[in-house]
């Protein structure tokens, strides 16, 4: 088909696009899934991600981290298409959630020892995933791609362009924020006494 | 008695760090240590740890329907010039 745009010819980059790129895939769809917060939005992102990718794959530097250029690539995509008809969670403050909201709490209303972990896990995956989508966006990501897929702070950095010491505190509040959403579930669901 | 070099409340301020494994070697191992004797602080840590696991196990890898990979391999298709 004929394009304007830069195509891609070299049949090693392809296989190489599809043997380590295409397998992230489930990953990156989660992600989407975190950042649009609908499936449809999530597929569009994902694909739009993958195109910029793969245009893109001939600059990438093999033996570079390949996980951190795809998640920068995909929150990038997010950021600039998206975002924009995105509805955004209403900031928060959470300047008055003190450190171990969520733990204090359980472990006032609990009755027997280490219940605080049990609680945790009876909560539904889809309560958990809401609370995570309903953070304020830079907090969201930070906690995401920390606590969700693991990249270390310097990755994150990396991915959202911003300094390590942003994402620590970006970090520390979106955790603090998440907990205090959790505990609200906790409530509602009645999985602990008032 | 607790023998180790910081107390509970350095120990807790730095949990966050130790245990999204950004500490250096000689802060982890005088966290380790107090965590060894200290029955506090290792409740806050398992707890803390929990909710990263819990968080990742319920908010990973979803299943990835059929049309997505299927959109994605046409990206890679028609981006790639016929010979």
């Amino acid at each position: 088909m004929a394009s304007s745009r830069a195509p891609v010819d070299d049949p090693a980059l392809r296989e190489r696009f599809e043997r380590d790129v295409l397998p992230l895939l489930p990953n990156l769809y989660s992600a989407a899934l975190r950042l649009t917060r609908n499936p449809a939005d999530a597929e569009d992102l994902v694909q739009e991600a993958y195109l910029r990718a793969y245009r893109g794959f001939s600059g990438f530097q093999e033996g570079t981290n390949l996980r951190a250029w795809m998640y920068r690539i995909l929150t990038n995509t997010f950021i600039n298409s998206y975002r924009k008809k995105q509805r955004q969670p209403q900031t928060v403050s959470d300047e008055d959630i003190e450190d171990w909201y969520l733990y204090d709490r359980l472990g006032e209303s609990a009755a027997e020892a280490s219940a605080e972990t049990s609680v945790l896990e009876r909560i539904p995956d889809e309560d958990v995933q809401k609370a995570l989508e309903a953070l304020p966006e830079q907090f969201r990501m930070a906690v995401w791609l920390a606590d969700v897929e693991g990249f270390s702070y310097k990755e994150i950095a990396e991915i959202l362009d911003v300094p390590i010491g942003t994402v620590m505190s970006r970090l520390h509040r979106g955790r603090k924020s998440l907990q205090k959403a959790l505990w609200e579930t906790v409530r509602e669901r009645g999985l602990v006494r008032d | 008695m607790d023998l180790s070099e910081i107390d509970c409340q350095e120990v807790l301020r730095r949990l966050e760090l130790y245990l999204d494994g950004e500490l250096d070697g000689g802060l982890c191992i005088d966290i380790e240590e107090h965590l060894v004797t200290c029955g506090t602080c290792t409740g806050h840590s398992d707890f803390q740890r929990r909710l990263k696991e819990i968080l990742r196990a319920k908010c990973g890898c979803h299943e990835v329907p059929s049309q997505v990979l299927q959109r994605v391999r046409v990206v890679i298709e028609r981006e790639t010039p016929q010979t």
